[in-house]
Formats: structure tokens, C-alpha cells, sequence
């Protein structure tokens, strides 16, 4: 057949290839994307600093963060995870992939992906939850590529010669069986248009659903995948046995077990119900051991090899990443505690919590495995290990600096949030002096974030060196005996053996695992309705209204502010009645939002004139000076697209709002008639005629339109506290 | 055989002494905190507060426990000591190992924290299994961090039952009605100090310089964005000429100041300024009256004059006190 083809010598050996053209594919996607994906992250940082570098509508925060985020994680992380897997796979497995088609699919479908996510997250195309911003078209991509890869790594495993199943695989195994139902239960979307989609769930669910999905996408994409790899490369490189088999079992089944249950933990204090938060809490304490028995297998793993960690960059690097594991899933936990959430909560605190972890841990891994990697695909020794070192060592110092200065500005911020005066008022009752008091951290983050991207440039050129002074090696030999029919059990063996033997029944095992704890969160919040009470007085969104969310949407306001007043003291004074989950039942998806760049937004409807809003939108310093928030100044020059409002209110109607019959048809009289009341509104404000086309048929109408809703519905029946 | 018995009786004690503490140590933060609502009190406690409690009794357990170890190993000693003298031959039976440890309690604790096989001898715990040249230890589970499973799961049952469960949970908007009606008390403590706090009923013009002087300060941050750095106006209207929309008067000016006119795009101030703040604001905008800045804005309103009797009033003594 090809050069690759299996043959057996007179041994009984079986001679086959490993693919490393693969390998080097998704290790060179790694690099490339790591740079792309930390270069928008650095802008991204400049932009909070200086809003003079919103250049375009196209490279708007709002745009450019979603677009970071979807970089680092899914096209650095998610190119790292396939370099990673594509090689210890075959490797542990004695087996090439299983179809050379599929990997080449599998690659070449990913790029695709990571590039219309670079296209349409800047044009504004987005379903405005956090890490699956991604349209409805992308998500069935998404999928497509991810069964591909599912498809190649199972036949390899069934077509295996190495019996029993190393822990890194039943990582491997558990991450796609998990990010599968993940990414199938969040993107359960209706379409309108081709590139606007409705969630199935609204408000307090889809919030639920989301971060059960956004919290189990670092669960299970940027941690048990990594887990795996560190399996495989950390022993490999310090060339010592894992430290505890028992362990590698204990932490396996518990991490993915009680992560599944610990999303609430991004909804504390929220209208999430009580009983659904308390559970969140309770599970992400429970997590800090198994996830520490991955730190642990991997520092112990390296007991009598510290002397060689002093010298060797890799190992250092993988050290700095397994602490940094640690570090990050020990703070998590604290963060999750209520009382620590209160005050960590909407701040840069949670920032640069996440930063330690990809930073360090995905970051600081990937460079070990590269560094590790292309010595041995190019049959070479590494062109520079001092150029190396050095990248260890600035790496390390600019996740200190952009990590340190982030806990400072949330801690500080969060205190002036909540100071009051003993009059009973909020010393600091104007929102942007507790933005301006952190914009020296800003500065030093991103000052952190500059010298952790150089450290990745001096990479890139370290490994281009490589390349170009060693030999590929696209087809490695290798040889081992075929794997004879089924094992019996060996006495006294341990009764994990069995499972490891067994790779259909390990996933079914994890999915029946992982499947628990969403089940006994998600179910009740969608099927119970005591756990969202009707608030009478809400009504849905008016067709411009309608649009204006949409545009919220499309400009990422929710990536700055929240739309979720918590029951605190500090923040009914600052913003109004804390927000009820019965407020949100026509909200698809939910903008309740992560951080608080900006004030919270829930209660803004009817607080400010619509002029300001013109005003604040043409350029936020106008009305606040000393602002970052970008101008938006496109607004109030562009008409409204109003040509899919038809479709929009018919595929809600399809989900359940309850608009009248006709509402799809007599929408367009209606957003006239609003649009008018608000541009009659602002003329008699002052606000002058654009230089071309009406007033009434401007972004900024639509935008007035919704802001001035926020909230209100409730302003006339102030619900009593219920008891739990 | 002897010294199983006197590790038993040990543990015994043990457990008798942290329970008597445990017990005492809810005693005393009952007595401190003198409860209102749930038998211990604990529900006056945050969780944060609780964390940090748990946190010292922990401390406080460990010392105790090594303090009554140490005695433990001090009356071994002795034993030894006793038998050494009086019944060698029983002493060689038992062997010396048995009575008493030869490390510190610490080195010990440590062990049987880490349990873990030394490098040196790790041929005897790796296992047979080889996956592309790795091996594996087969390693126990550190009994520390099996310990932190254990307390995180009975944890995790302990807050769900007394959260849910009980009748002493506080869900989070109980815990807000009782933060609010605390702000709420203190609050009127603390106005209660406060004799004469300025509002529009009682305001006056001051004419201080050094408090026109604040008020021009907090003008220029909060105020000069909309109706212009010299007070001529901008989105806002001007402040310069005799005209005003909502009245001249100065109970009027702080009035607009302190509660906004939203209709108009005037924003409230009163949770950003405190009432001598506003006062003093109030009292520099009438000083811009007549000032003729370029660039005017047209004049809106009613033409408002002040009573000449009032303005040259000297300000009173009440209001210079709430200067200072």
C-alpha cells in the first residue's frame, strides 16, 4: 500500500509509522496562534488604559475581547491540546492514527474554524455568551471537527497494541466526551438569520446553562486535556516513574465528577436561587484535593530529579506550570466561598485569577512541550537552550506582573465599590474614580502582558532555528507485538485494571459521571417553576428594543457591564432594588455579565435623559470625563437593519415569548412610532439632525431604546425579600 | 500489648480534651456574641469570619494535641526508665522500638502525613506496567491531602444541611434585609451626632472664601463638563446671567443640585456629594451671576434677583460649624 503500512517481521513484530507530520501541523498552529491570540490580548489591555486605540468598530473592546479569549483558549490552547494528543497518543497507544484523512480533516477544519471566528467576531457576530461567542453555522462546524477528531482518536485506541490505557488517555477520553455535551448543551439555540441565533433558555436558566458550560470549558478544555499532557510529557522529560498510580485514579474520577457541579460558583449573589448557588460553593471546595492530586502527580513525579530541573528549561517550565495548576485551583475555591465572592466578584481579581491559570499552566506547559517536541520531530538538539531559559524567565515575570497588580486593582476597587460614608452615602459614589484609582495596574498588567508576548516571540524564533538546523522526521519507526485476544484479570491486580482495559466502557463511565451533577443542577431550574417567580409587571422587549439588545450584543457592552445588582447594600445604593430572576424571562441569551469595567447597567433604564445617552455614546468623555469606555460614535451615524426584525420576533414567539399574534407584521409600525417618541425626545434635548438620512432611523435610537427599558418593569411593585 | 493500650487510653483523651474544648470554644463565642437567633450564635458569623474561627480552633487542637502527645512520649520515657531498673528481662521481650519512638513527634507527624516510599526504595512499589517508557509508583495517597477530601466533603454536608436544612440558613436577601436595617441604625446613630445637617429648608449662601473656593473645586469635577468651565454654558444652561429655569434663590440652586431635574438631563448629586458639599457648590454658582464669560449660552428661565436684604446677610454661625 504507502510507506506507512504495517509489517510484521519474523519476531511476530509488528513494524508501523507514527505520524509527526501531524504533530508538527498543530505545533506550528500552536505557535502561530499562541502569538495572534496574545498580541489581540495586549491590545485588549492597551485599549482599558488608552480608549484612543479603539480604532475601528471592528477593533472595539467589546469585539476584541471575545476575540482574545476565543484565541487564547480555543486556538492556542485547542491547537496545543491536538499537538499534544496527536503525539502521545500514537505513542501510548503503539499505533499510528487511525485515518491520515481524518487528522488532516481534523486540522485543516479547525484552522477554518479559528479563522471565521477571527472574522466574525470582529464584524460583530456574536450570541453574547462568554467563550461561546461563536454564531450558530460556526457551532455546527465546531462540531463536525470535533467528531472527526473523536472518531480518530477512538478507532486508534480500539486498534491499539498497548492493552491497558494510561491515565493520560482517560483524560483524553473524558475531555472530548465532556466538551461534547458541553458545547451541545449551551449552543441549543434557535436560528433567525444566518448569523443570529435565540437561546433555547432564557435569563436565569441560560445563565445556568452557560456556566455550567463556561465554567466546564476550563474544566474540561483548558484542564483535563492539559492533565493529560502533563501524563505524558512531564515523566517523559524527567525521565522518572509517576509518582501514585492510586492517586492518578482517585483524582481522575473525583475532578471529573465534582467539577461538572461547581458552575453556580459564577452566579453567587445572583438571582441564580440560593439552594443552586449553595451547591456551587459546597462542590468547588470539594474540588481543591483532586485537583491537587494532579499537582501533586506531577511535583512528586519529579523527586530525584530536582537537580536536573535547575538546568533543564522544559522542566522548569512544566514545574512553573503544575504550581501554577495548583495555585490557581487552590484560589478558585477560595473565590467561590460567598463571602470571598462578594468582594472578588465583577473585579480584576477574577482576571487575574484566570491568568495564572493560562498563563502559567496552559501557557507555561505548551512551551515545555514545545521546547521538549521539536528537538525529537527534527531529530535535533534544541538551536538555543540559554534563548529558552531566558524565555522561562521573563514568562514567569510577566505573569507576576500581569497577575500581581490585577489582584491589587480588584481588591481596591472592590473596597471603594463598597465604602460608605457614615452619612449613609457611597464615599465613592461616582463609578469612574474607582476606575481612574486602578488604571496604574492596568498599566502594569499590561506592561506584564508585553514581556510575557515577547517571551513567546523569542520562542518562536528559537524553534524556527530548530527547524531549520534538524532533519523532519514525518514517518517515525516503530515496532511493537499485536495485541493478542482479551487479557484475563491477573490475580491481585488492582480492580481499576479492568476499566483500563476497557476504553468503551471508560467513556461510558465518564459521561455517566459528568452527565450527574448538570442533570441535578439544570433539570430542576428549567422544570420547576418556583425557581424563577413571575413578576407580573414584566412584559417582553418591544421590536426596537428588541434591536437595541441586539446591538449590545453585536458591540459586546456585556463584556464591561453587568446587568446583575446583587443584594448588597453597596450596590442597591449605587445602582437601585437588586435584581429577580423573574426580571429576565424574556432575556435570550442573559447579559448579566462577568465584570464590571464599567457600572452595572441593570437599573440605568429612565436615569439619565436620552441626550446623555446620545452624548455618552458620540464619545463617553463628553459626559464622564476621564472615561475608557470606547466611543461608539458609528451609532448615531448608521441606520438601524431593521430587515430581520420580522424573523427575530417570530423565532422568540417560537421559544415562548408572548407577543400578540401580529407583532411580526406590525413591528415595523411600532419601532416607527417608538423611534419617533425617542428622536422627538432628543431634538427637544438639543440633539441635532445627522448629516445624512432621519434621526429616528439610527443605531443609537434603537440603543436609547433599550437602555431606557432596563430594569424599569419592576419599578412600581417592589417585590418582598422571599424566604428561602 | 502495653503500649497499644496506653495509644488507645491516649486517644481516648484526646478526643475527651478537643470535644471539652470544642465545647468550651462555642461556649465563649455564644457568651461574646450573646445570640438572638440559633443556638450557638454561629449565624451572626459570615462565612468568612466562621472560615477564620474554624481556622484558630484548628491551631488550637493541634497545639493541644501535640502538647498531650508530647506527654504521652514523656511518660513512655519514663516507663522505659522503670523498666529498665526493675525488669530488664521484659523490656528485651517487648524491644525497645515498641515503647518509645526514637524521632521527633514532628519528624513522625510528617511521615504519617506524607507516607511516602523514598526515592531510594522505590524498585519495590513500581509497578509492571510500561506505557512508551513510563512508569508508575504505586505511591498511597498522602493522608494530608485525603484529609483535606475528607473535611471539604464534610463541609460541603455540613453548610448544605445547616443552610437548607435548618431553621438557622440565612439566604442571601435575609442576610441583605439585615445589612440594610444594621446600615440603617448606624446611619441614624451617626446623624444623631450631627446637630443641623444643611438641607434646602435650612440652606444658606455662604460667602466664606475658602468654602466658595472648595465649591468652585467640586464645580470644575462634577459640573464645568456641562455647563461650561466658566459657568456659560454648554448641555447644561448657563449660569452666569440673571435667568434660571428651576429658580436663583439658593435653596432653589441646592435644591436642583441635590435631586437633578432627570426630565430636563440634570442629574442628582445627593448620593455623590454630601449636603455641605452641595451647599458649597450651590454657594459658588451664585457667585458666577453677572460674570459674563465668552461664549454665552442664550439666556433660559425667569429672571430671578436675590432679596439684597439676604445676600449681604453674614452667614450664620450654624453654617460656618458645618464647615468645619
Amino acid at each position: 500500500m504507502t510507506k506507512t503500512a504495517t509489517k510484521t517481521d519474523a519476531l511476530g513484530l509488528e513494524h508501523f509509522k507514527y505520524d509527526n507530520d501531524i504533530v508538527r501541523k498543530f505545533a506550528y498552529a500552536t505557535a502561530f496562534w499562541g502569538l495572534i491570540g496574545m498580541t489581540v490580548g495586549l491590545l485588549a489591555a492597551l485599549q482599558m488604559i488608552w480608549p484612543a486605540l479603539n480604532f475601528t468598530p471592528e477593533t472595539t473592546f467589546g469585539r476584541v475581547r471575545p476575540l482574545h479569549t476565543n484565541a487564547a483558549i480555543f486556538a492556542f490552547v485547542g491547537n496545543g491540546i491536538y499537538m499534544g494528543v496527536y503525539y502521545s497518543l500514537q505513542r501510548l497507544m503503539k499505533a499510528r492514527m487511525w485515518s491520515d484523512l481524518l487528522s488532516t480533516l481534523h486540522f485543516y477544519g479547525w484552522q477554518i474554524i479559528i479563522l471565521a471566528a477571527a472574522l466574525t467576531l470582529p464584524l460583530g457576530i456574536s450570541t453574547g455568551k462568554e467563550y461561546a461567542e461563536l454564531e450558530w453555522p460556526i457551532d455546527i462546524g465546531i462540531a463536525l471537527v470535533w467528531i472527526f477528531f473523536g472518531i480518530n482518536m477512538f478507532m486508534t485506541i480500539m486498534k491499539r497494541r498497548e492493552r491497558h490505557l494510561y491515565v493520560a488517555v482517560w483524560f483524553y477520553i473524558a475531555t472530548w466526551i465532556t466538551v461534547t455535551v458541553l458545547h451541545v448543551g449551551n449552543s441549543l439555540e434557535l436560528p433567525a438569520t444566518l448569523w443570529k441565533s435565540y437561546p433555547l433558555f432564557a435569563g436565569v436558566q441560560d445563565a445556568l446553562v452557560q456556566w455550567w458550560y463556561g465554567h466546564n470549558a476550563v474544566a474540561f478544555f483548558l484542564t483535563t486535556p492539559y492533565l493529560g499532557l502533563m501524563y505524558y510529557f512531564l515523566p517523559k522529560a524527567a525521565n522518572r516513574p509517576v509518582y501514585s498510580y492510586r492517586l492518578s485514579i482517585i483524582h481522575f474520577w473525583a475532578l471529573i465528577f465534582i467539577y461538572i457541579w461547581a458552575g453556580p460558583h459564577h452566579l453567587l449573589y445572583t438571582s441564580l436561587p440560593d439552594w443552586a448557588q449553595s451547591l456551587g460553593m459546597v462542590f468547588s471546595l470539594m474540588l481543591i484535593a483532586p485537583s491537587w492530586g494532579g499537582m501533586l502527580n506531577g511535583l512528586l513525579t519529579l523527586r530525584g530529579a530536582w537537580d536536573r530541573v535547575r538546568e533543564d528549561p522544559v522542566l522548569k517550565m512544566m514545574v512553573v506550570a503544575v504550581t501554577a495548576y495548583g495555585m490557581a485551583t487552590l484560589e478558585g475555591p477560595l473565590l467561590s466561598i460567598k463571602s470571598v465572592n462578594a468582594i472578588s466578584h465583577y473585579t480584576d481579581w477574577t482576571v487575574g485569577h484566570v491568568h495564572i491559570g493560562t498563563l502559567g499552566w496552559n501557557g507555561m506547559l505548551t512551551f515545555g512541550i514545545l521546547y521538549w517536541l521539536f528537538p525529537r520531530l527534527f531529530d535535533t538538539k534544541l538551536y538555543s537552550k540559554k534563548l529558552a531559559n531566558v524565555h522561562f524567565w521573563i514568562a514567569t515575570l510577566g505573569m507576576l506582573f500581569y497577575a500581581i497588580p490585577l489582584y491589587w486593582a480588584g481588591w481596591t476597587q472592590s473596597s471603594m465599590w463598597k465604602q460608605f460614608l457614615p452619612e449613609g452615602m457611597l464615599q465613592y459614589g461616582n463609578f469612574l474614580e474607582t476606575v481612574t484609582a486602578i488604571l496604574p495596574m492596568y498599566m502594569m498588567r499590561a506592561f506584564g502582558g508585553a514581556i510575557y508576548l515577547a517571551g513567546v516571540i523569542l520562542m518562536i524564533y528559537n524553534l524556527i532555528k530548530t527547524v531549520k538546523q534538524g532533519n523532519f522526521i514525518g514517518d517515525e519507526d516503530a515496532s511493537a507485538p499485536p495485541l493478542q485476544g482479551a487479557v484475563e484479570a491477573h490475580k491481585g491486580e488492582h480492580w481499576h485494571r479492568w476499566i483500563e482495559r476497557r476504553p468503551v466502557q471508560l467513556l461510558i463511565g465518564s459521561a455517566v459521571v459528568v452527565l450527574i451533577g448538570g442533570m441535578v443542577e439544570i433539570f430542576p431550574m428549567v422544570m420547576v417553576e418556583d425557581n424563577v417567580p413571575k413578576i407580573e409587571s414584566v412584559r417582553p422587549y418591544t421590536a426596537l428594543e428588541l434591536n437595541g439588545r441586539d446591538l449590545y450584543i453585536k458591540e459586546g457592552c456585556n463584556t464591561c457591564h453587568s446587568q446583575m445588582i446583587r443584594p448588597f447594600r453597596s450596590e442597591t445604593e449605587r445602582y437601585g432594588e437588586y435584581s429577580k430572576s423573574g426580571e429576565f424571562i424574556y432575556d435570550r441569551p442573559h447579559l448579566w455579565g462577568s465584570k464590571r469595567t464599567g457600572p452595572d447597567l441593570h437599573r440605568v433604564g429612565q436615569k439619565y435623559p436620552d441626550s446623555w445617552h446620545y452624548n455618552h455614546m458620540m464619545d463617553p468623555r463628553i459626559t464622564s470625563p476621564g472615561s475608557i469606555m470606547p466611543p461608539y460614535a458609528w451609532m448615531l451615524e448608521k441606520d438601524l437593519d431593521t430587515r430581520y426584525t420580522p424573523a427575530k420576533i417570530r423565532t422568540l414567539m417560537t421559544l415562548g415569548t408572548p407577543y400578540p399574534d401580529d407583532y411580526p407584521e406590525t413591528a415595523a409600525e411600532d419601532m416607527q412610532r417608538q423611534a419617533k417618541e425617542i428622536a422627538d425626545r432628543l431634538r427637544a434635548q438639543g440633539v441635532e439632525e445627522p448629516a445624512e438620512g432621519r434621526l429616528e432611523d439610527k443605531q443609537i435610537i434603537a440603543m436609547i431604546a433599550y437602555l431606557q427599558r432596563l430594569g424599569t418593569d419592576i419599578k412600581t411593585t417592589v417585590g418582598e425579600p422571599t424566604k428561602k | 500489648m502495653n503500649s497499644t493500650k496506653i495509644r488507645k487510653a491516649g486517644g481516648f483523651i484526646l478526643l475527651l480534651t478537643t470535644s471539652v474544648t470544642a465545647v468550651a470554644q462555642e461556649a465563649t463565642e455564644a457568651a461574646v456574641t450573646a445570640p438572638t437567633g440559633g443556638a450557638l450564635g454561629l449565624d451572626r458569623f459570615s462565612s468568612m469570619e466562621l472560615l477564620l474561627l474554624g481556622l484558630i480552633g484548628t491551631i488550637l487542637l493541634l497545639g493541644a494535641a501535640s502538647i498531650i502527645k508530647l506527654s504521652f512520649s514523656l511518660l513512655e520515657m519514663q516507663k522505659l526508665r522503670v523498666l529498665e531498673k526493675y525488669s530488664p528481662e521484659q523490656l528485651q521481650e517487648i524491644g525497645v522500638a515498641n515503647v518509645v519512638s526514637t524521632e521527633p513527634w514532628w519528624k513522625e507527624m510528617y511521615k504519617k502525613w506524607t507516607n511516602v516510599v523514598p526515592v531510594e526504595k522505590e524498585q519495590d512499589i513500581m509497578l509492571d506496567h510500561d506505557y512508551d517508557g513510563i512508569h508508575e509508583l504505586d505511591n498511597s495517597l498522602p493522608p494530608w491531602w485525603l484529609a483535606i477530601f475528607y473535611v471539604t466533603t464534610a463541609f460541603a454536608v455540613f453548610y448544605i444541611g445547616y443552610q437548607h436544612f435548618s431553621d438557622y440558613g440565612t439566604s442571601s436577601q435575609e442576610a441583605y434585609v439585615m445589612e440594610m436595617e444594621e446600615a440603617e441604625a448606624s446611619v441614624k446613630a451617626f446623624l444623631a451626632t450631627q446637630a443641623n445637617a444643611v438641607d434646602e429648608t435650612n440652606v444658606v449662601m455662604l460667602d466664606d472664601p475658602e468654602a466658595i473656593g472648595r465649591g468652585e473645586m467640586t464645580y470644575i469635577a462634577k459640573c464645568a463638563v456641562c455647563h461650561g468651565q466658566l459657568g456659560e454654558g454648554g448641555i447644561g444652561p448657563n449660569l452666569t446671567d440673571q435667568y434660571w429655569l428651576h429658580g436663583g434663590s439658593i435653596a432653589d440652586v441646592f435644591k436642583t443640585v441635590k435631586y437633578g431635574v432627570p426630565e430636563k438631563g440634570m442629574v442628582p448629586w445627593k448620593n455623590d456629594l454630601r449636603p455641605a458639599q452641595i451647599q458649597e457648590v450651590a454657594s459658588f454658582i451664585k457667585t458666577l451671576v453677572g460674570t459674563n464669560p465668552p461664549n454665552p449660552k442664550e439666556a433660559q428661565g425667569e429672571i430671578y434677583v436675590d432679596d439684597p436684604a439676604e445676600t449681604t446677610e453674614e452667614p450664620s454661625e450654624e453654617s460656618l460649624s458645618m464647615n468645619e
